[in-house]
């Protein structure tokens, strides 16, 4: 462990290790990453794993779509095979209320550039004939949406800063932030004390905590969602699923195995990562239902994740103002692994130049919910 | 024509006991066996025999045979006829066969039938092709004649002729891909189905083959699940690259001259199928005919030769008119033992519709464990289920092996009494004892195992410690090797504490890199290049290579990760972590949660 750093970055999940990776891209290598426990112990390892660029909030389209482009070359640019495949997002409706919402959420990220459209439940049924689509009315696709593996890239982007001369401290835990006169000096830690000016928030699930340490009030909470994984078949389903109405996302990994997920009802608020057996209750038979497939497959491990929940649901990237040098990357609300090449990118910039180049996001910073909240409601 | 006092259609195990015990008695016999040697198919078997110390066991089949052959070939009361096969059995009791050509005619007094059994047929597709065997003829050729058929065996039938074909193929060097077995559980003994499955054949229950593929010869077989009907499950099929297959699905008395001989007989399933009528002294409905072995029911030598024993004493009695009242009842007692266990449910059941009742002399019983002293060299004992077998026991020198009265009750180790001299791991028939001692400050145990294969291996050498199903658990060090005049050597080697109770064979290392996950088809190769390439946290390797996140949670393979991590690391599996526990503990279908729990 060093004992100087220009940055530290607490948090070892997608977030602080794509930050701490376009770091030293940018020249920046004395820096040290803290993880309080292994590389995907918290919510990066836990997600789905969706790649998506369909958002309700045009900030998030364009984060999303920047994200795409990174993980197109993430096999070269960070050197392992994330198991990212471009089959698609497929997002369905049930109402023409939710019909028309999908509409006006197409004209807007086709806007932005995205290479989205409606389908109808037609054209949904000759895509994808062993699915049940009893109530839908259509929805909406987007070929270039995907999925990947996020512990893969997690721990890609973990060995690949490793080599690159940056400081990761695994099982190590930030026990406080040392700040004096308003500047913070230094960080501790269960193994040690790094001397430092820059702190980078990146602590995903605990990111209000990790705020505390120097009095700021991050308004985010942590709350838990549930995931589980079948037995792995041949590949079926190319692209991700997504019922807002029925409540689920489904996708099939490359291993052969489905993922899925969906919000309980009343989420239990904090960090708890136990699970129940009313979420495979509720799962399976929506399920069987829309895939009738499943009906014979084998359930093979349910686990949990914590979603770190922004007021909009959109992540937040800031810097604070009363304490120089404590950046956050924090709030990503169940996204943060799809943004992470984009976000990585924008903080390393903020960090080096005071603000994010490749794009704006200026947009994400906490001042905004001063103003008015609007919520993105494209979140399962 | 030749009139004998009594006479023997069969020279295997019932037919040679009956002889001696006739001679013994005083009376005359004349054995009437096809073959070029008595034995029956003793000769073909070279696996040691469990049951009574009394009665051969812990010797080899063939032995026995060799044993049994000399002393009648010495015995001037008995004349064995060669070559000699039986084409009827007229009136008067004149019994003709062929030898040499030509007819020949003798009668007897008294007759004893042990004609045996042959082996069932299995109709499947194909099964016409050349390549598909009976067990026995495989059998025959290999361990007879030396000639091998194949060189990748599909076995159909998990009975104890296919699992001891299966071990004597393997140690003939033969690949044996899988064993399929039609019912939902093992036929033959547990010790025997062990010793195959540590050697990474697998048992695929509710199995069966359904068609043999090939032109002029097999070249491979469809396999499939059966329901609980034996009928075949759509969508089960799937292909196996065999050249041979095998076939022993058990066996059926062969009942023709006892018919002839005016015996009726009464279909029991149980028996075998057809089977001759007779009474608990083997006597048949014919008054001077008695049967004994495999005709008059379906088991195995040890039984057949007690059978022989009681129809030739009863024989005798009839014929010189003596008092062997109390010689008849001490085996007619020792036959009930051998029949009392839970294995013997169908023998007691088929010969209760004959009206023979086997009593329950003393029930098996479960033995109470003894305290294990680690750190002792002492032995294993790895014998739990209820077979009529004490070779162990008996052996012993020290009285440290406890069995009792019955002796198909489950052995049990006093620690204290043994010295780990091994006497019992190399008598154990079924090959389900080892030797172990601890070394508890260097994290090492010394294990020793019986080794029936060759070459054996060096001292000093590096081999796989292979576990219960031929899965690899960790690299091991040759300590020692033991030679016995029996074949069945002692190789100890050095390993993990960790994995003493999982190791439990050594093999040669293969130039493939062995599987370690077998649900994600993860190899060692594959685990400690990553762990090479820095990745030193079981959650993280977990991730990167899918070791235990298939179907079994881990359960099989997570330990032999954890010694993988754990010797490229120095760090104790102690210290390591060890990932999460999460439900499901198995995997369960989705549709089993269809209601959406109980409330609805």
């Amino acid at each position: 462990m060093i004992t100087n750093a220009s940055v530290v970055i607490i948090g070892g999940g997608i977030i602080g290790t794509s930050i701490a990776f376009n770091l030293a891209k940018l020249g920046v290598k004395d820096v040290a990453v803290f993880e309080k426990s292994y590389i995907s112990s918290g919510s990066t390892g836990r997600c789905g794993g969706g790649i998506r660029q369909q958002w309700t909030s045009p900030m998030n389209v364009r984060l999303a779509m920047r994200s795409v482009e990174l993980f197109k070359r993430f096999k070269e640019d960070v050197g392992m095979d994330i198991e990212y495949y471009q089959g698609g997002y497929l997002l369905l409706a049930y109402s023409e209320e939710e019909m028309a919402d999908f509409e006006k959420n197409v004209e807007m990220q086709k806007k932005e550039g995205l290479d989205v459209e409606l389908i109808t439940p037609r054209q949904i049924h000759l895509k994808f004939p062993f699915m049940n689509l009893e109530g839908v009315i259509g929805g909406t696709w987007c070929p270039s949406d995907g999925h990947a593996n996020p512990q893969i890239a997690n721990i890609a982007y973990a060995m690949a800063i490793k080599k690159m001369g940056i400081d990761l401290n695994t099982h190590t835990k930030v026990e406080g932030i040392d700040v004096q006169n308003g500047n913070i000096v230094g960080v501790q830690t269960t193994k040690g004390y790094v001397k430092t000016g820059v702190v980078i928030n990146a602590a995903g699930g605990f990111s209000h905590e990790v705020g505390k340490m120097v009095g700021i009030d991050i308004p985010t909470h942590s709350e838990r969602h549930q995931i589980l994984v079948t037995e792995g078949i041949n590949h079926v389903l190319d692209p991700m699923v997504i019922s807002f109405k029925k409540n689920y996302y489904v996708r099939q990994t490359m291993h052969g195995s489905f993922v899925m997920g969906q919000s309980d009802k009343n989420p239990a608020l904090g960090n708890d990562l136990g699970h129940t057996v009313e979420f495979l209750e509720e799962m399976a038979p929506k399920m069987v239902h829309d895939f009738p497939f499943m009906n014979h497959l084998h359930i093979v491990r349910q686990w949990s994740g914590a979603y770190n929940v922004s007021p909009d649901a959109q992540p937040i990237i800031d810097e604070a103002n009363d304490v120089s040098r404590f950046i956050f990357a924090v709030g990503f609300s169940g996204h943060g692994f799809m943004l992470a090449p984009a976000v990585g990118e924008a903080v390393a910039e903020m960090v080096v130049y005071g603000t994010s180049k490749t794009m704006d996001v200026s947009n994400l910073k906490m001042n905004r919910f001063k103003r008015q909240i609007n919520k993105e409601k494209n979140v399962v | 024509m030749k009139v004998y006092q009594s006479a023997i259609v069969g020279g295997g195990p019932a037919g040679m006991m009956a002889a001696i015990t006739l001679a013994k008695h005083d009376v005359k016999s004349v054995i009437l066996d096809e073959n070029e040697n008595i034995g029956g198919q003793l000769v073909k078997q070279t696996h040691k025999f469990f049951g009574d110390h009394a009665h051969y066991a812990s010797t080899r089949g063939f032995e026995i045979a060799q044993k049994l052959e000399s002393e009648i070939l010495k015995n001037e009361k008995i004349k064995v006829e060669n070559n000699a096969t039986v084409i009827g059995i007229y009136p008067n009791n004149t019994i003709v066969y062929v030898k040499d050509g030509k007819e020949h005619k003798i009668q007897a007094k008294k007759l004893l039938i042990a004609t045996g059994a042959m082996e069932k047929q299995l109709p499947f597709v194909n099964s016409d092709l050349p390549g598909v065997y009976g067990a026995g003829a495989v059998q025959t050729l290999m361990n007879e004649y030396g000639i091998m058929p194949g060189k990748r065996f599909l076995i159909v039938g998990s009975g104890n002729i296919g699992l001891i074909l299966a071990y004597q193929l393997i140690q003939a060097g033969v690949e044996v891909r899988a064993i399929v077995e039609a019912l939902g559980r093992i036929g033959g003994y547990e010790v025997h189905a062990n010793k195959i499955k540590r050697l990474g054949v697998p048992i695929l229950l509710n199995h069966t083959v359904v068609k043999a593929i090939g032109d002029e010869s097999v070249k491979g077989a469809v396999i499939a699940k059966v329901d609980d009907k034996f009928r075949t499950i759509a969508g089960t099929q799937r292909e196996v690259v065999v050249d041979t297959i095998a076939i022993s699905v058990g066996l059926t008395p062969l009942t023709e001259l006892a018919e002839q001989a005016g015996c009726e007989v009464k279909f029991i399933p149980e028996l075998g199928g057809y089977v001759p009528i007779r009474n608990e002294r083997m006597k048949t409905t014919n008054e001077d005919v008695f049967i004994a072995g495999d005709l008059s029911s379906i088991e195995e030598a040890t039984t057949a030769m007690i059978e022989g024993k009681i129809a030739a004493l009863e024989m005798a009695r009839e014929i010189n008119n003596i008092d062997v009242e109390d010689e008849i009842n001490d085996e007619l007692k020792t036959l009930a033992l051998f029949r009392s266990g839970p294995k013997s449910v169908k023998i007691r059941t088929g010969l209760e519709k004959m009206g023979i009742k086997t009593p329950i002399i003393a029930k098996p019983v479960i033995n109470e464990e003894k305290k294990d002293i680690v750190g002792k060299l002492r032995a294993v004992l790895e014998c739990d289920e209820e077979i009529p077998c004490n070779s162990c026991e008996a052996s012993c020198p020290f009285g440290a092996i406890h069995i009792g009265e019955n002796l198909n009750s489950t052995p049990v180790l006093d620690a204290t009494k043994c010295t780990g001299c091994a006497t019992c791991v190399n008598a154990c028939p079924g090959l389900a004892i080892f030797v172990m001692k601890e070394d508890v400050k260097e994290g090492m145990v010394t294990l020793g195992i019986p080794y029936e294969l060759l070459p054996l291996p060096q001292k000093g050498q590096k081999m796989w410690g292979l576990g219960k199903e031929g899965n690899y658990v960790c690299d091991v060090t040759v300590e020692k090797i033991v030679k016995y005049p029996n074949k069945t050597n002692i190789v100890y080697a050095r390993l993990p504490i960790e994995f003493k109770d999982s190791v439990r064979h050594f093999a040669f290392p293969k130039k493939e890199s062995p599987i370690v996950c077998r649900c994600e088809e993860v190899s060692l190769e594959r685990i400690e290049k990553v762990i090479d390439e820095g990745v030193t946290d079981f959650e993280e390797l977990k991730r990167l290579t899918r070791v235990t996140m298939g179907p079994c949670g881990g359960k099989n393979c997570k330990l032999v990760v954890l010694g993988i991590l754990s010797r490229k690391t120095g760090i104790p599996i102690s210290e390591l972590s060890h990932g999460t526990s999460r439900p499901p503990v198995k995997p369960v279908e989705f549709s089993v949660f269809e209601k959406g729990g109980d409330e609805r």
